[in-house]
Order: C-alpha cells, then structure tokens, then sequence
C-alpha cells in the first residue's frame, strides 16, 4: 500500500469505474443483467436492449434526462479498451457472428466489494476462526513426515469419537446451537458467492496464461532443437498449472454424480433447518449446483479452445513462416510509405492465384426475363369471425430447445435416461403438448430408442392440479 | 450414404463424392461452417485427390485451421489446361491483403481470441498511412469500401451481420498469402522504389 503504487492503481479498470461519472448507472446495471441473473455472456443486441429499457426506467423515475445516449454507444465505450469495464468479444465461428458481452474481472470485484456494504444480519467471527483453524490443522496434518505423529493424532481422534459415540449411546444428546448453525450457513452462502465470482477471474487467468506462453514462443531465439523441446512442454502449460489442476479437481467433483447428489441432499436437508428459514437469505444457494454448472462450463470451454488455438499456433509451425513473415512485412511498409505520394499506378501490381476453380457455363446463365409485378386489383372483403377465437390464444407453445436441453442436462450424469424418469425430474408443464414433444424428439433423434412393444405411465398435473396420465410406449433417450 | 468402401464405382454413383467436389470447386470448405461436407470430404480424402487431380487440381487440407482447397498442380510438364486463373491486383489491394496478413501474424502471437474482426474503421485506419494525402474524406471510405469488397470477393474477408459492420479475417488468407508471395511482393515494390527514386 505504498503511495506510488496507489498513484499507479488509479489506472486499474476497477478505480477508474468507481470514478466514473456515470458509475451508479454501469454498476446497477450490470449487477442486474450479469451477477443476479448469474450469466456468463450476453448477446450484443440483447444486453443493449436490456439497457435501453433500464435507461427509459431512469428517466421515467428520476424524471431527469441524465443519460442521452443509446444503450449500445454506453456499451460500445464500457467495453473499448480505455474503460475496460466489460469483455467484448466473438463466439467461434459457427455460433454466429453477433459479439457478446462479459464482465471483466476487475468490474465484477467492484460489484462484490459494493456488495458487501450491505448491512449483515449478524457477522459470525467464531465459525470463521475455526476455518482458519481447521485449515492450518489440516495443512499440518498433510505435510506431516513422521509417522509417530500421524497415529498420536489419529488416536486422539479416534477417542474423541468414541467418546461421542458413547455419550449418545448413553442417551445424551447435545442440542445444536442456533446462532452456530445461522453463522456457519451465512459463511457458507459467502463463499458461495465468492466462488462464482472467482469464475470470471480463472477464465481471466486462462487467457492470461495463453498469452504468456505466446509471448515466450514468440521472443525466443533459442536453436530449433530447443526450440521445440520448449514448446512440446509448453504444450500442457495451462493444463498443467496450479490453476488448470485445481480447476480439473472442481470440475470433476462436480460433474461426479455422487458428490452432485451428496451435495443437493445436505443442501435440501440445511434448507429446511427452522433456523436457516427464519434468516433472510437468497435463493442463492439452493440453486448454487447450477450456477456452479453453467459457470464452470465456461470456464472449461474457453480453457479448451485456448489449449486448442495454442495447440494450433504450434502445430504447423507457424512461429517459424510468422517471424520471416513479420520481417518483410516490415520492409513492404517501409517501400510502401516511400513511395506513398506516387504509388504504382498499374492495376496489375501483383499476382494472386487464388483457391477456387473460375468456371463459367455461358450456357447456365438465364436468359432474359421481364420482371413482372403482380397487381391486386381486387379490394379484399373483411370476413366475419363465426368461431370462437379463443381457441387461437390458449394454445401452448412448447419449446422443444427447452426440452432438449432438460435432455442433455439429464444425460450428463448417465448413459441413458427413460421418458418416465425424465418427466419425474422435470415435471410436465405444458400438459399433453409437451408429452407429445418428447415422442416426437424421441422420433426424430438417432440417440432415442421407441419400443412400441412396452409400454410405460406418465403421469403430470395439470394447472389445476389434476393428475392426467398416458399410457405410452417405452421412450428411452441415450447418450 | 456411400463411402469409400465402394470406390470400384464410377464417381456418379457417388452423391457424396459429388457434394465433396462441387463444394470445393465453389470455394474453400471449412469445418467448422460446413461440418458435414468436412466429415464427408475425410472420409473420402483418398477419392477426392485421385478425381480432381484429373483436372489438373492439388486437394490441400489444412487440419490444424481447419479449411481445405483446390490449388492448381504447378507442373509445366503435363498440358492440362489452368482452372485456376492467376488475379490480377492492384497495388492498393495488395497491399490490403499484406496489412491483413500481418493483423493476422499479431494476432495468433497475441493469444485469446479465436477470430480476427476488425470494423471498417480499423481497416481504414490501417491502410491510411499508405495512401497519397487526400483532401477529401469521404472519397477515401468510398475508395477503401472498393477494396474491402475485393478482398471479400477473394475470400479473406466475410462480413458480419454487426451494427457498425465488421469483418472477419478467414484464415485461408494464410494459405494463400505466404511469405514466398510476401517476398516476391517485396521485391516487386523494391524495385519500383529505387525506379522511382532515380526519375525523382
């Protein structure tokens, strides 16, 4: 916290946005559209919408006209690389060509760090205490090299829980103490929070990491031999790092079924605790395994296109082409602005073959046809509606993309999954429609099986709360 | 659908092989915009090469990027006639495709983004310092909106359905643009230069 490196913060995106004029408007916005609806990135045209919405919503409330410009210009600024407040950038190729907004690291440490000027109900020190001691037991214990120690402390351990089972045994019961369990739930549900803002800043060092690895293939001027020794253990560089393992362990406790299912019961069996319902709590952590999910999911798929890209640059040696490439581009520039005030003046400079074969059939190319306009020349008569058009707005639309999804989502955890269990996890909503939607997902997909020669129940209620049943063949979706 | 199993037949028997060709003939397939053609086109990769080689025709698949092309077989011995017909560019174009090739450069050492997408102003920017001083602003968008075009028309530029427009550097520039054709570019220029240089 030395004064000239404080002078040098200044700069840092997250000082510069809590000295933004319009701070209050990018905060509150962005808090609303990315951290409260827990997303990752936002279409381009969807988030400006979003905010020219909120902005109207200013003006109408505050009755002022603070905010003059459209949504996309604000956001167009937030994200240009002077503010920095938000990560503008294009899906792969193949998902489309609309860029997308996310938060950068440095804005979402702003929103938590206002985020914790809210009044805490209570603030629990002694759970907190005990955290860091467990921790540092714990660090002691797994760096332990003498055995001795290890059996003295797994014996007393061993007592002590003996003795716990005795005493229960005996009838005695001790009664939990409510300020306890509120404390360390509140802890809990902080680091919770703390770990999905976390995703943001892993991605970032990701990226990061990405870029070094890049600088250093590209400034070395080591022989070929070693040159490619570097890069083949480079190769591994963000999947190897602290940050890659510990990233690889969370996920693959969190995509493990067991730890999915021990997580939601000990989640369901807290949440009904008397003392957790009486605190006002959000709906954070009831939903924290989805979150968790849809966070670490894209986390995982921008490490794997990194490792990917970076696999690519090295791949065909393109290093060696780039760095002869960069040395006469260097020299055309310098001809080029030479001979800036008389450039070539013919239109064939340069040759360029290109890739595609030129072919031309004289005889495929139509002959000429005069356009023809049609005329309405007839004034169309107004009908009379005889029928009840009711009918035309109480029509369900089901989304099959929904369902899919529900599909997929089921599928991670196991091979295949029926229809009946399917529609238990995720009861019916749209009635029958969506029954009928399934089958003909199930139809149209090679990875469903239909045996029309069993058949199975399911079962749903409608908005009425009335069980409806079917009796259909036996759908089952796979992998 | 056929595969290579049955290469004793006669190639019309063949509808993939077809899709395969004629796909490369209109331009440079890539995997991941035509994922289905790229999974038909491997599996008859052997076919393909025999059937356009006919032609005269080098198929060239690029795994690490991810795009294949017909390239012309550069052999003076055999008298297939050219299918494949050498451009002719302007001195402002190509040194567009140079300035795009070097974007390129920066951004594979630059890490991160997958995609290479610069806004007409970037382009503009970019080309600016290379052209003759000009009083009229306008005239020089309208000029470098003709050689965007053309370069688009070449491939190495698709643009975006973005508001402002934008336009995404295709990677088969690489192929296209390397540093043999870079080189021989540079050679050409220098020697204008010094031609210049001593009328000046």
């Amino acid at each position: 916290m030395d004064f000239n490196r404080l002078v040098g913060l200044r700069t840092h995106p997250s000082w510069r946005l809590l000295q933004a004029d319009s701070a209050p408007l990018i905060i509150s916005f962005l808090y609303q559209s990315f951290i409260l609806t827990n997303k990752r990135s936002i279409a381009a045209e969807t988030l400006a919408t979003q905010l020219d919405d909120y902005l109207h919503h200013l003006r109408e409330t505050t009755g002022e006209n603070r905010f003059p410009r459209k949504g996309r210009d604000y956001l167009n600024d937030w994200a240009s690389g002077e503010q920095g407040y938000l990560r503008k950038y294009y899906p792969a190729a193949g998902m489309g060509d609309e860029p997308l907004f996310d938060l950068t690291p440095s804005t979402e440490k702003v929103i938590e760090w206002i985020n914790t000027f809210e009044q805490k109900q209570f603030v629990g020190t002694e759970s907190r205490l005990l955290t860091v001691f467990r921790l540092l037991s714990e660090v002691a214990r797994d760096t332990e090299t003498d055995p001795q120690q290890r059996i003295d402390r797994l014996e007393r351990e061993k007592a002590k829980l003996e003795q716990e089972i005795a005493s229960l045994k005996s009838g005695h019961m001790v009664p939990h103490d409510p300020t306890r369990v509120k404390e360390k739930f509140l802890q809990a549900e902080d680091t919770a929070r703390q770990l999905l803002s976390d995703f943001r800043q892993v991605e970032e060092n990701f990226r990061h990491l990405d870029r070094g690895v890049r600088e250093r293939i590209t400034t070395a001027s080591s022989g070929k031999g070693k040159m490619l020794d570097d890069i083949f253990s480079e190769q591994d560089a963000i999947t190897e790092s602290d940050q890659g393992r510990s990233f690889k362990a969370f996920w693959s406790w969190l995509m493990s079924r067991a730890s999915q299912d021990e997580l939601q019961t000990t989640l369901e069996k807290v949440l009904a605790l008397p003392e957790i319902q009486s605190l006002q709590h959000d709906e954070l952590l009831s939903r924290i395994r989805f979150r968790l999910l849809e966070a670490g999911e894209k986390v995982n798929s921008t490490c794997a296109q990194l490792v990917e890209q970076l696999r690519r640059y090295l791949d065909d040696q393109a290093w060696l082409e780039n760095r002869r490439i960069m040395e006469i581009v260097r020299e055309i520039e310098q001809s080029a602005v030479t001979v800036r005030q008389s450039p070539p003046p013919d239109k064939l400079f340069t040759t360029l073959s290109l890739n595609k074969p030129a072919m031309e059939m004289p005889m495929s190319r139509g002959l000429f046809r005069p356009a023809t306009r049609p005329v309405i020349s007839e004034t169309p008569e107004e009908g009379e509606a005889d029928f009840d058009t009711t009918a035309l707005y109480t029509q369900h639309y089901v989304d099959e993309r929904a369902l899919l999804a529900r599909i997929r989502f089921a599928l991670q955890s196991r091979q295949q999954i029926s229809l009946a269990e399917l529609v238990k996890l995720h009861p019916v909503e749209k009635g029958l429609s969506e029954v009928v939607a399934y089958l003909h997902i199930a139809s149209e997909s090679d990875h469903a099986l239909v045996h029309s020669d069993s058949s199975e129940e399911i079962i749903w209620h409608d908005a009425q709360g009335r069980q409806k049943e079917a009796v259909m063949p036996v759908v089952i979706f796979t992998r | 659908m056929n595969t290579n199993t049955q290469s004793e037949h006669s190639a019309s028997d063949d509808p993939a092989l077809g899709t395969v060709v004629v796909n490369l003939m209109k331009g440079v397939v890539y995997r991941d915009l035509n994922p289905d053609v790229w999974q038909q086109l491997e599996e008859l990769h052997a076919r393909v090469i025999d059937y356009v080689a006919v032609m005269g025709l080098n198929l060239i698949v690029d795994e690490a990027e991810g795009y294949a092309y017909l390239k012309q077989v550069s052999d003076e011995e055999r008298s297939v006639p050219k299918l494949i017909a050498r451009r002719p560019l302007s001195f402002p174009i190509s040194l567009l495709c140079v300035l795009l090739r070097k974007k390129m450069v920066e951004q594979d050492a630059g890490g991160g983004e997958a995609r290479l997408i610069l806004t007409r102003e970037q382009i503009v920017e970019m080309m600016r310092v290379f052209l003759p001083d000009r009083a009229n602003e306008a005239r020089l968008f309208d000029q470098i909106d003709t050689y965007i075009n053309k370069v688009s028309e070449f491939g190495f530029l698709k643009k975006l359905n973005t508001n402002p427009p934008a336009w995404e550097v295709r990677r088969i520039i690489k192929a296209l643009v390397d540093a043999d054709w870079l080189a021989d570019f540079n050679e050409k220029l220098k020697v204008y230069r010094d031609h210049a240089e001593s009328v000046a």
